[in-house]
């Protein structure tokens, strides 16, 4: 018997594309009945080769090419990148665009984690919840573009500071959003506080316990719902974090939920700091003019992306193009214990599994495995029977004597 | 561990490090041959507590190819260590028992530059595609875009007749 | 043009389903083509459903620029789309590769691979644009119908 359930272990090969993933990852996922025994993760397809396009570049055509390494995390990337450059020329960027920089940085974390909460909604066939937040989202894209330009890839940063200043009305403007939304994420801390399907449908799934976190080095949400304070605004402040104190949140519960509830606590916590910046920002300058060419030397640069922390590393040799470019998005470091989280739960939890560590494919592959050699086979209706048949005579029933009527 | 204890620590140990720091929470070395480096990385992990594998960066060195590998403890300094091996011969150790982690990078190295990581378990490339013709390593410097057809997928550099 | 060829066009028309993909894009294309499916913009009010399976799909909605992993992906999942079908590229990027064209991994955009009908630029594309798009694409649905295909 089970010799049998060893042979007939269901390979279910999920993507690259697939409905409820938004980007192309193939995962092969060995089933046992419904649950995950193993989990093969394959991802790449979204690999462009851009730290090599970044060397053949200057740094200013290099800058907009990291903007698109992920369309969520634009100014994650961007901030990074500067905040990069500007340590190896040692430009000292002026306060009011640090200022600038963190509010549209916590715009960011809102609209990202709002979009996360559409999303893991609709994974888990909660399409209300999806609509709403989406509706929501559109308040802070509609701010963002005012921002920047573009609802998508503001292009808000530039080295030395910004490109953008924020005039009176549309701080005012940003304080009303504020107030509007503020009641509307209450609503849904609420929810995921009180409503019983939602708490059953994400509980106790895709656990990740401490040690396993420290183990896979998972970083941001993930790790923080594992009771771990890993935040970079934190533990190393950078640009306006100097100034302005974060409260960091963590939760116990290790699993999806735990992601859930740190996620939607995370929002409430930026449209504090969002208020505390747009009361407290400096007059003054928005940005210092940077060099053509860097001198040489290299520089390890780190801010907290929505998904977690985002390293960027500059190496210049003194030239207009940088010698080499690399960047670590924190997706890449939560897919190391994806197949730990995978296996055990049910293939139903898989795709709100995957959702909760916020995958961002972009991010990870800036730079997937067809089964088979892509053979098309077409099977008729009298061999699907013969197989079927013979797969009974395996378990010793013998429905060849059954007579089929012919449709 | 702080970054003043570890560059203490480091350079009292191996000297031929020379770790030094040019901002708090970053320690940066000198490379070294892998078999220091093992040693070293052994050192930071078992003894220095710097558990949390980062990431880890390839470059291009002309002669060699270097890896730096970046971890981190529990107070968030990231302390980079590196080792060199020439182009003609690229054989490393993958530290995965080490930094479980760090796996996927080492695999990137064998993809971009091509590094041979023995120790490594089997599993799917990454990131280059399936259908990446063997022997091009488009991260070292020599490798040109511009001469790769993506239609054939094959690297068609000038030949030297044609240059003359 | 038969009854049951009129039929099919009608449905098309009024009701074209489309299946999105991701070829190698950035995200941020995805997401305005997600948002142009959420309350603000709302495109199921002209009809227009997402769907999951290639072979329920009229539209096949694609972003960003074809890497050499998912080529053949994309590929395979045009053949799987029955007749007749319409493909919309979303973004620059699936233009005409964008800012990554001259990227190691990247082919170029989406027509290098299947033919186009529909062609939004954009960085990332704005919901305004993926809908005037639809109705223009709409439109030559008439233009089919009035010719008699």
């Amino acid at each position: 018997m089970s010799d049998y359930r060893e042979k007939n272990k269901v390979v279910v090969q999920i993507g690259p594309q697939h409905p409820s993933l938004k980007e192309p990852g193939s995962f092969k996922i060995t089933l046992d009945g419904e649950k995950v025994e193993r989990a093969v993760i394959e991802i790449g397809y979204n690999h462009r080769g851009i730290e090599k396009a970044c060397e053949s570049r200057n740094y200013i055509q290099a800058l907009y090419i990291i903007e698109r390494v992920c369309g969520i995390c634009s100014h994650a990337h961007t901030s990074c990148f500067c905040q990069a450059f500007e340590e190896i020329a040692g430009l000292e960027v002026p306060r009011r665009a640090h200022y600038i920089r963190g509010i549209v940085g916590e715009l960011e974390r809102l609209h990202s984690h709002l979009l996360w909460l559409g999303v893991a909604s609709h994974e888990i066939g909660f399409d209300t919840l999806f609509m709403y937040t989406w509706r929501d989202r559109e308040l802070v894209l509609d701010l963002l573009a005012r921002i920047g330009g573009n609802r998508v890839n503001y292009g808000v940063n530039t080295y030395g500071g910004v490109r953008r200043d924020l005039e009176p009305e549309l701080m005012q403007d940003i304080l009303t959003v504020c107030d509007l939304l503020e009641e509307k994420l209450k609503y849904y801390a609420d929810l995921a506080l009180t409503e019983t399907t939602l708490i059953a449908r994400l509980r106790g799934i895709g656990t990740l316990l401490p040690e396993d976190v420290r183990k896979y080095s998972a970083v941001g949400p993930v790790a923080r719902a594992a009771g771990i304070m890993d935040d970079v605004r934190i533990t190393e402040p950078y640009g306006v974090f100097r100034e302005i104190a974060v409260n960091g949140i963590t939760d116990d519960h290790c699993d999806v939920y735990g992601r859930t509830l740190v996620r939607v606590k995370e929002m409430l916590e930026a449209i504090r700091l969002i208020r505390i910046m747009v009361k407290e920002i400096p007059d003054g300058p928005i940005s210092v003019r940077p060099p053509r060419k860097l001198p040489v030397g290299e520089s390890l640069s780190r801010v907290e992306a929505p998904r977690g922390e985002d390293i960027h590393y500059i190496r210049s040799n003194g030239g207009e193009s940088p010698d080499r470019v690399r960047v670590r998005a924190p997706s890449e470091a939560n897919w190391h214990g994806m197949s730990h989280m995978l296996e055990g739960f049910q293939l139903a939890d898989v795709p709100i599994i995957i959702a909760a560590i916020d995958p961002c494919y972009s991010c990870t592959d800036r730079a997937i495995h067809l089964i088979g050699d892509g053979i098309n086979q077409l099977t008729d209706w009298a061999q699907i029977r013969a197989l079927s048949i013979e797969q009974y005579k395996a378990r010793g029933i013998d429905p060849g004597s059954i007579k089929i009527r012919e449709f | 561990m702080n970054t003043e204890e570890t560059i203490l620590a480091l350079n009292k140990h191996f000297p031929a490090l020379e770790a030094v720091s040019n901002r708090p929470l970053r320690v940066f070395t000198a490379f070294a041959e892998p078999k220091a480096f093992e040693e070293t990385l052994r050192y930071a992990n078992l003894t220095l507590g710097y558990h949390k594998g980062k990431h880890i960066i390839g470059t291009d060195e002309g002669e060699n190819i270097g890896l730096s590998y970046i971890i981190s403890n529990d107070e968030d300094v990231l302390l980079v260590l590196r080792e060199r091996v020439p182009k003609s011969a690229p054989h490393v150790h993958s530290m995965g028992e080490l930094y479980p982690s760090l796996m996927l990078h080492e695999r990137e190295m064998v993809d971009l530059f091509g590094v041979q990581v023995s120790g490594l378990p089997e599993g799917p490339r990454y990131p280059l595609p399936d259908c990446w013709p063997d022997g091009e390593y488009p991260m070292r410097k020599e490798w040109n875009p511009a001469y790769f057809n993506k239609q054939t997928v094959t690297y068609e550099p000038p030949k030297q007749e044609d240059a003359k | 043009m038969g009854l049951f060829d009129k039929a099919i066009a009608w449905g098309e028309k009024n009701s074209p389903w489309i299946i999105h993909f991701n070829a190698g894009a950035c995200n941020g294309c995805d997401i305005e083509v997600v948002d142009a499916l959420t309350p603000q913009y709302d495109l199921e009010r002209l009809g227009i459903l997402q769907q999951g399976s290639p072979k329920h799909a009229d539209v096949l909605v694609c972003t960003g620029a074809v890497t050499l992993q998912t080529r053949d992906r994309l590929k395979q999942i045009y053949d799987q789309m029955s007749t007749p079908k319409f493909v919309i590229a979303v973004g620059t990027c699936a233009c005409t590769g964008g800012i990554f064209d001259s990227c190691y991994c990247v082919t170029g955009g989406i027509d290098t691979v299947v033919p186009v009908d529909a062609y939004i630029p954009g960085c990332a594309v704005r919901p305004e644009a993926i809908i005037d798009a639809v109705g223009k694409l709409l439109a030559t649905f008439d233009q089919k119908e009035a010719k008699g295909k």
